[in-house]
């Protein structure tokens, strides 16, 4: 089999993984060496899907010996099997990185003989790359839950960010889709990648010359869809992991299906919107402050199609709005809908130079499609509705967007919704801000089609 | 009132600010000469580039208003606007008002415009860090070729870049547009004018890697998320012309 026929079988079956980062290192160049880490990350290209491609993100083998229902490399499935060399694959890492193709290597891997056979082969891999190629790119590396933790840490010391994937939110779900895998077998690597990240972290302050131990941090990926869970499971999991495991990020992947197993849903499409919603409050979490509690709770535990986690949270708590403009601090002001770190950070600025009216927050770039709704500024209210949650509702619903509920009884879906989500993020901080990231769809009239009505069942009021 | 015609460089866009300035004309247009058109009405100085100027111009921005403010205005420049000169000038004589409060000023036009102009700057030279595409050729030990057309002029801001990560290669990143290079030797990167004719030949392996990365581009798409409006509104198609998987 020639190398362009493997990086096709390969790269198909990796392109599952949503992880998409190349940030949070910066590696130093070696002399004689190539390649640097570059802090903010840097996206090369964009696939046809919209989603951006910064490292190579391939899999070592597809020939693996589970049989996750879920998966598409199964080994159920009838597809074709092919396995790259150490060789090969930092050949064509190198090759594509001197042409500036790709930010470095997202090595994973099926589980080819075991698991220990397979982290062998993928630390020889990167060994090559950093020792004999002296390659200084950036590398994330996939850990295999059951490797022995040996080789998971020695593979940790070459490497820039390690990743094991939870896949499936909750342990009835292991159950029922990846009989092979459980809970322990895949938080056990977790936590021993994170005390060694502590560990190497605390000894740099003493020691002149430290290791580094996969410096951009670890993260995780989610499949949303697959199984029944709810949002609020799914959330309270992230939380969990940013808290405990000091995440650097959870992804979540939309649910593509890849197989009939009667333990699978049948979906018409892949649950977008439902993940689009779970990357607007993961950045809730992340960068806004927010705790999974006061996003969602028991009595409401899914997120609400038609406005986004923050707007519902200020919907619920008008008593704290509206908050005047030029007196909120930064956190309140993080928290008023359609304000991101980008604009309160601009209102944090110019307000020191003068207290600033409607107009002026225009000026400096604020959206105030939704934000206008709960501030005031130099005291006077600029919505144009009453204050009352109702009211509110439904001037801040979102546009209808092209949304087909799973077991709808329309065939697929002719349109599917895309999102920036995946993209946007990897620039640096200054000019992509999260708000991007929510306002995605472009204002349209609203209309409410009967098909939307029938199913969410409440938009007027 | 009058128009001032520097030579397009950066020092004769702030000498031009000097004299202006030093003539008190508020209402002074500042204009590179090459993208001057001439009307009826203004009266036209034509300023001789003077670095002693330029640099007491830079020194005032330094200490009279921010190290910030210079930044903004050196990375605006590189956008070649049309009216940069005339903006910088509004801006600054904003700036010796204000002091070193300019920059917060962020609802102000003049303010604003600088800030959009450096961001548009910055935007780009952080895009082309993923979109600039080296091939390699049979000439000079296989120097690596990167051309491109960039909307701003910032091929002096990506040599760094390159030079850190790619130190152990020779390479030429070439503005065709402009007709500008830099140029690396494995120790050092400078700014030429190149203007080629014609490309020298592939190195013989070149195409084989080109035909992997399209290879593996189409690969890597998921066929159920497609959505070309969000790819082309990532990477525009201006750029496309010279993007390894696009041609």
């Amino acid at each position: 089999m020639d190398l362009a026929e493997k990086i096709s079988i390969l790269a198909d079956s990796a392109k599952y993984d949503v992880s998409c980062s190349s940030s949070g290192s910066s590696r130093k160049n070696t002399p004689g060496g190539v390649g640097n880490g570059h802090v903010s990350g840097i996206c090369h290209s964009w696939s046809g899907d919209g989603r951006c491609i910064s490292l190579l993100k391939i899999l070592f083998s597809n020939d693996c010996i589970y049989n996750c229902a879920y998966c598409v490399n199964r080994r159920s499935n009838d597809i074709p099997r092919a396995s790259f060399t150490p060789e090969e694959l930092s050949d064509l890492t190198i090759g594509f990185y001197r042409r500036n193709y790709i930010e470095g290597l997202f090595l994973s891997s099926a589980v080819l003989k075991s698991p220990d056979y397979t982290m062998e082969l993928m630390l020889k891999t990167v060994q090559k790359l950093r020792l004999e190629d002296k390659f200084n790119g950036y590398i994330h590396l996939k850990a295999i839950p059951g490797a022995d933790l040996k080789l998971i840490e020695e593979a940790g010391q070459y490497v820039d960010r390690m990743s094991v994937n939870i896949e499936l939110p909750s342990d009835q779900g292991l159950k029922l889709l990846a009989p092979q895998k459980d809970k322990k077998s895949i938080l056990k690597p977790m936590g021993h990648i994170k005390s060694q990240i502590t560990d190497a972290r605390e000894n740099k302050t003493y020691r002149k010359k430290s290791r580094l131990f996969v410096p951009a941090g670890q993260t995780t990926q989610l499949i949303v869809g697959a199984t029944p869970d709810h949002d609020l499971s799914i959330l309270r999991l992230s939380e969990g992991l940013y808290k405990i495991y000091q995440l650097k990020r959870v992804y979540y992947s939309a649910y593509v299906p890849v197989a009939q197993h009667p333990n699978l849903p049948v979906l018409a499409a892949p649950p977008l919107l439902r993940e689009h919603r779970l990357y607007q409050a993961d950045w809730l979490l992340r960068y806004y402050g927010f705790s999974a509690g006061e996003l969602l709770d028991s009595r409401q535990p899914n997120f609400d199609p038609d406005l986004d986690p923050k707007c519902c949270w200020a919907l619920r708590n008008l008593q704290l709005f509206p908050v005047e403009i030029n007196k909120a601090d930064y956190e309140m002001l993080l928290r008023v809908p359609g304000i991101g770190v980008e604009s309160a950070r601009r209102i944090m600025i110019a307000r020191r130079a003068h207290s600033l009216n409607f107009d002026s927050l225009k000026k400096i770039g604020v959206v105030l499609k939704r934000a206008r709704y709960f501030i005031t500024c130099r005291g006077k209210f600029y919505g144009d509705a009453a204050f009352k949650e109702t009211a509110l509702r439904e001037k801040l619903s979102e546009p209808v967007r092209p949304y087909q509920p799973a077991g709808s009884s329309k065939p697929t879906a002719p349109h599917i919704e895309q999102l920036t989500i995946f993209s946007a993020w990897q620039g640096d901080v200054s000019f992509s801000t999260p708000e991007r990231n929510t306002s995605l769809v472009p204002v349209q009239e609203k209309h409410v089609s009967p098909a939307k009505e029938g199913f969410h069942g409440r938009l007027s009021f | 009132m009058a128009d001032y015609l520097f030579d397009g460089s950066f020092e004769g866009m702030l000498t031009a600010i000097y004299l202006a300035t030093h003539n008190r004309d508020k209402n002074a247009m500042i204009f590179a000469s090459d993208r001057y058109q001439e009307n009826l009405f203004s009266e036209i100085i034509r300023v001789e580039t003077d670095s002693e100027a330029a640099d007491k111009v830079c020194q005032a921005i330094k200490s009279k208003i921010s190290r910030e403010a210079l930044e903004h205005i050196m990375f605006a420049f590189l956008t070649e606007d049309m009216t940069i000169g005339t903006l910088v000038y509004h801006y600054l004589n904003f700036g010796w008002q204000v002091k070193n409060k300019l920059d917060m000023y962020l609802d102000d036009p003049r303010v604003k415009s600088m800030h959009t102009l450096s961001r548009r700057v910055k935007f780009e030279k952080h895009r082309m860090l993923g979109l600039l595409r080296f091939r390699r050729l049979s000439i000079h030990e296989g120097v690596y070729y990167a051309p491109y057309e960039p909307d701003n002029n910032i091929t002096q801001l990506l040599a760094p870049h390159f030079a850190r990560r790619l130190a152990d290669q020779n390479w030429i990143i070439h503005d065709v547009k402009r007709s500008v290079a830099a140029c690396y030797n494995k120790k050092d990167w400078m700014i030429t004018d190149l203007n080629l004719t014609q490309v020298p030949p592939l190195e013989k392996d070149e195409v084989l890697y080109q035909n992997l990365w399209k290879r593996y581009h189409q690969s890597i798409c998921i066929k159920e998320r497609e959505n070309s409006r969000l790819q082309r509104q990532m990477m525009p198609a201006r750029y496309w012309k010279y993007l390894t998987e696009k041609m």
